[in-house]
């Protein structure tokens, strides 16, 4: 339990803000929802919220899967061809900054108005880290073992697979605990705009309809959906991590 | 030497960035990705068109102030809660937990609690500084200890007091990690002010993007993400310098 509340005592604050907030200060129910309507709404209608869910995390989990492998191979197709290297090193350093998320309206603009889309935002805007953090990933080998492997005659194949991939997968690690809570937001905005579904569309119909209680239950589970997924990662990502050491 | 390296590299890069800008101008005008890819030259046109200056300047100042009051108040609260962690360890553990969750959170789901409290101009300011407040955190947290233990026993028996410590080693050598969360934190402004112009927000870049997408109007809608994503990119930029030189004068 101490070592509960030493870990936690943030968000259990920011809760405690929230319901004491609205019972002080006596706001209309429309504008701020008590904690408990939105929670009553949460129990009452699971499968409303279930299904909103599950429609977010179809369109987050296989854009994440496909931006990281799609920056994984671009971050591999940068060890072989000094072309691409050129073509996608600026590229990156630019796309890291600027905001990404503006550049959805673009995107659902090019791709149209399909789940398919969704599917390409969340995976365009996974791509970056992936592709900054593998990139950095393949060359972090440990220092020297690149002679060893000349020395003893190793191609380049070899020195692939032997050394610059094994090296890459703490970063990898990395890249997914970082693009896992990107890849919920970006699915949620880019539902949220486009209207397709999942949390991000119920979210904007229920605020649209003044119906609030509702619209900060999509907002709750949002949060933590988007939380687990980020602790799932990291908790990934250490486990790697320390087998790989 | 290593200037021709940094010669080399910055050519390298204005050769992989002109060669983008070509692409997208062949691809656009040959419309091999349909109607709403416009070529690059329709964008600048777009954006240089004189009846639409006084649009731009008014919503890029909009978007402007918005995102820097976001920038100032999370800066301002990411490095006050790293102090305390920093002054206090007992909370550091819950700190980073509690930045984490707060990191996790999707900015968007914040849009109904912020339109709810606040008015909707100051939604994108409190949106923005959420964002900001995290970079800021860890960029603090990092930079507070970044003074080499070594320096700090020399301080330690020549009996310097903690304050002239903090001035002449802690801040000194602070700097640099600090200056670094100054420049990775202008994205995040800028994203957390769009999403919460998306809101509701009465004027804007973000306004102006959505409008704009909503009507079909596909060179005003590139060119204003251009131009959003150009403020960012030539702040980001400019903090990028001051890194450097930061950088060489205090490592």
């Amino acid at each position: 339990m101490k070592r509960f509340l030493a870990r936690w005592w943030g968000p259990c604050l920011l809760l405690l803000v929230w319901q004491v907030g609205v019972q002080a200060s006596g706001v209309n129910q429309i504008v701020m929802p008590h904690p408990m309507a939105v929670l009553m709404d949460m129990a009452s209608n699971p499968l409303v919220y279930g299904r909103a869910a599950a429609g977010t995390l179809l369109v987050a989990v296989p854009g994440l899967t496909a931006g990281l492998a799609m920056g994984g191979m671009l971050a591999l197709l940068c060890q072989f061809s000094a072309v691409m290297e050129y073509l996608l090193t600026p590229l990156a350093m630019m796309l890291s900054s600027i905001p990404v998320v503006a550049i959805i309206p673009v995107l659902s603009r090019l791709f149209g108005y399909h789940m398919t889309t969704l599917i390409i935002i969340v995976a365009i805007i996974c791509f970056l880290p992936a592709f900054v953090y593998m990139h950095a990933g393949l060359r972090s080998v440990p220092a020297g073992s690149l002679d060893v492997f000349s020395v003893f005659g190793a191609g380049a194949r070899a020195r692939l697979l032997l050394l610059r991939l094994p090296a890459s997968v703490p970063s990898c690690m990395t890249a997914l605990r970082i693009a896992a809570p990107t890849a919920i937001l970006a699915s949620l905005t880019a539902e949220y705009l486009m209207q397709t579904g999942g949390l991000g569309a119920l979210f904007r119909i229920t605020t649209a309809e003044f119906r609030s209680e509702r619209a900060f239950g999509c907002s709750l589970v949002a949060m933590v959906l988007s939380v687990c997924c980020f602790f799932l990662a990291l908790h990934a990502e250490r486990a790697v991590t320390r087998r790989w050491r | 030497m290593k200037y021709v390296t940094h010669f080399r590299a910055a050519i390298t890069a204005a050769v992989g960035f002109a060669v983008i800008l070509v692409l997208w101008q062949v691809i656009g005008s040959a419309k091999l990705l349909g109607p709403t890819f416009p070529p690059l030259s329709s964008v600048i046109a777009s954006l240089t068109v004189p009846y639409r200056r006084h649009l731009y300047i008014r919503a890029g100042l909009a978007t402007l102030s918005t995102a820097a009051w976001g920038y100032g108040i999370g800066q301002a609260g990411g490095l006050a809660a790293a102090l305390f962690g920093h002054l206090l360890p007992f909370s550091r553990a819950g700190l980073d937990r509690l930045a984490s969750v707060i990191h996790a959170i999707p900015m968007i789901a914040l849009g109904p609690l912020f339109m709810a409290v606040l008015s909707p101009v100051w939604a994108g300011t409190a949106i923005a500084a959420i964002g900001v407040f995290f970079v800021s955190y860890i960029a603090g947290c990092t930079a507070i200890e970044s003074a080499a233990p070594t320096h700090r026993d020399l301080f330690q028996i020549f009996g310097a007091s903690p304050l002239r410590r903090l001035w002449l080693l802690d801040v000194p050598s602070a700097l640099p990690a600090l200056v670094t969360g100054l420049r990775q934190a202008v994205p995040v402004a800028f994203l957390g002010t769009i999403l919460g112009e998306w809101f509701g927000s009465a004027h804007g870049l973000g306004l102006l993007i959505l409008s704009a997408m909503e009507n079909f109007q596909i060179a005003l809608l590139w060119s204003t993400v251009i131009l959003c994503c150009g403020l960012s990119l030539i702040i980001f930029v400019l903090l990028g310098y001051v890194e450097r030189i930061v950088g060489r004068h205090y490592r």
